[in-house]
């Protein structure tokens, strides 16, 4: 695309930098931000129950140093971060694993979607607070409760996702491989692992917003710990800032995980998919004699 | 060295519209391949070819007919080159070239030495992405040698390529077949390129009939240009122009 020559005004100055850091998408990030805070303090204005940024702000503070919040009760951050967190990974891997071997199962095999597929789509209709409920019910107060709610949430969006990639695989590397002879395991580890590798992701995101959704409620209806179980001691104490703070944390912890890891655990699977475009790029500029 | 014997075969597919008429995809071919042999099958489309080489890869039954594909009595070891080099895009050249092995080290010092044959050596921690066409399909040919098969079956393997790359190419898959003398059944619609390559042409016709077979005695490797490579071209070209008068379906 060629631009036509503008001519500029003589006396127009190069827009500042202030002005460019704001137009700029990190510019933007911060601004959204800015608004939503003053939003959110204009709101207490109006509605003076609704705790203000500065009140959960300071809330958090103790809660996580561990100070006081009047009279004996202390701040308990990290023994209920981490209790929650182990329950979340266990159930997770539960659930993800056994999802990446029926959704394997049903993408290749037309007798196991016929045996499972309507299964998984129920499994997926069925909202996280059920589990939490049911598995209350088996299990009572314990920690297989939330860990199972965990498990069950996640399992079906790993499951679908990964049979809709494993259908998706092309026949003609099916074909190579069948054609020389390369045994199953080879060809699950080098060829459809990484072949659904997309869907996996896109399955693994969601499992771990269902599945972090499912824990705090898990933990609201039957723990005597973890993060939702704080969420909703501060609830019943009436202390609404703790309540929000406690949402905010849980927030905080998802968007972090997906940024942080999901996005580099993406970028490290997909870089034969950069190393190909960035080769191109560098081809070409030699070409051109950049 | 492996022995392709091909008895009778025939393949009819059901009629691709109800109430038509079944497609002869091969009619009734006879055929027995041995030795170190370079064996093009050549033919317009839709006469077979590729039905005859799936056939032979046990992907596709016959309809009636006995084909076997034997080394000393047991049953051959194949290897593949399909008209797209098929690579995983997510694994090295050199993870693709051991896909298809299971012996470890001595795998890797074997794919290695086909690498470099096929020119390239340099390739090895290299994505598919980032080779040509070209260089994809070398490898292609390096993977389906380095399984070390009895028998070789290339299904036009230079068909999506443009002509210069197509000529290097062949010139390769010379070098790489004079070193080691597997035998080649090469299915191609493009006679010049069978006159250069092969020892044996089989020409079908449309209805899967052998219409021809010739053998070619010169010494490899063939160069395009070569007068006699040339001369002969011209000839065999003539014989299946006559072909189509005849043969081709109204």
């Amino acid at each position: 695309m060629t631009a036509a020559p503008v001519a500029l005004p003589e006396t127009s100055a190069p827009p500042g930098r202030f002005r460019r850091w704001l137009t700029s998408p990190v510019g933007a990030q911060v601004t959204a931000a800015v608004v939503f805070i003053g939003a959110w303090q204009l709101l207490t204005l109006i509605a003076p129950r609704v705790p203000g940024p500065n009140e959960v702000r300071q809330f958090l503070y103790i809660e996580i140093t561990g100070g006081s919040h009047g009279g004996i009760v202390r701040g308990q951050f990290f023994e209920h971060f981490a209790i929650t967190l182990q329950r979340f990974s266990l159930g997770l891997l539960i659930g993800f694993t056994s999802g990446l071997l029926v959704g394997v199962l049903i993408g290749l095999s037309g007798l196991a979607r016929a045996l499972l597929n309507d299964t998984v789509l129920v499994l997926l209709t069925m909202p996280a607070f059920v589990w939490a409920f049911l598995t209350t019910m088996w299990f009572g107060i314990t920690w297989q409760a939330p860990v199972l709610t965990v498990a069950f949430t996640t399992f079906p969006f790993v499951a679908i996702n990964v049979a809709q990639g494993v259908r998706a695989i092309t026949p003609e590397l099916k074909h190579m491989s069948t054609a020389f002879e390369v045994g199953r395991w080879k060809q699950f580890r080098h060829l459809i692992v990484p072949a659904v590798a997309g869907y996996i992701f896109a399955g693994l995101r969601f499992a771990i917003i269902v599945g972090w959704n499912g824990i705090l409620l898990s933990e609201w209806f039957s723990g005597q710990a973890g993060v939702g179980f704080r969420t909703r001691y501060w609830f019943d104490a009436n202390r609404y800032r703790g309540f929000v703070g406690w949402v905010i944390v849980f927030i905080v912890f998802i968007v972090l995980v997906d940024r942080v890891i999901l996005n580099r655990l993406q970028k490290r699977a997909f870089r034969w998919r950069d190393a190909s475009e960035a080769d191109f790029i560098e081809i070409e500029e030699r070409q051109v004699g950049l | 060295m492996a022995r392709v014997a091909i008895d009778r075969l025939s393949k009819t597919f059901p009629p691709p519209v109800k109430d038509g008429d079944p497609v002869v995809a091969i009619g009734d071919i006879s055929l027995e391949v041995e030795g170190n042999v370079f064996v093009s099958i050549v033919g317009p489309s839709g006469c077979g070819k590729s039905t005859l080489l799936n056939i032979l890869s046990g992907v596709e039954t016959p309809t009636s007919g006995k084909v076997s594909v034997t080394e000393g009595g047991r049953p051959a070891h194949l290897g593949y080159v399909f008209q797209d080099a098929r690579l995983l895009p997510w694994r090295t050249v050199m993870d693709n070239m051991l896909y298809v092995r299971d012996d470890g080290d001595v795998g890797a010092a074997n794919a290695s030495r086909y690498l470099d044959m096929v020119g390239l050596a340099h390739t090895h921690e290299m994505f598919p992405g980032q080779l040509s066409g070209g260089m994809q399909q070398r490898v292609g040919i390096a993977r389906a040698f380095s399984v070390e098969p009895d028998l070789l079956l290339m299904d036009e393997p230079f068909s999506h390529l443009d002509a210069i790359t197509a000529r290097s190419l062949r010139d390769h898959l010379q070098e790489l077949w004079s070193a080691t003398r597997k035998t080649v059944l090469f299915v191609t619609h493009d006679v010049v390129e069978a006159v250069q390559l092969s020892d044996r042409i089989i020409v079908l016709a449309p209805g899967g009939r052998i219409f021809d077979d010739i053998s070619i005695d010169l010494p490899h490797p063939r160069r395009a240009t070569d007068p006699k490579v040339a001369t002969l071209q011209a000839e065999i070209l003539g014989r299946f122009e006559e072909m189509h008068p005849a043969d081709a379906p109204a």
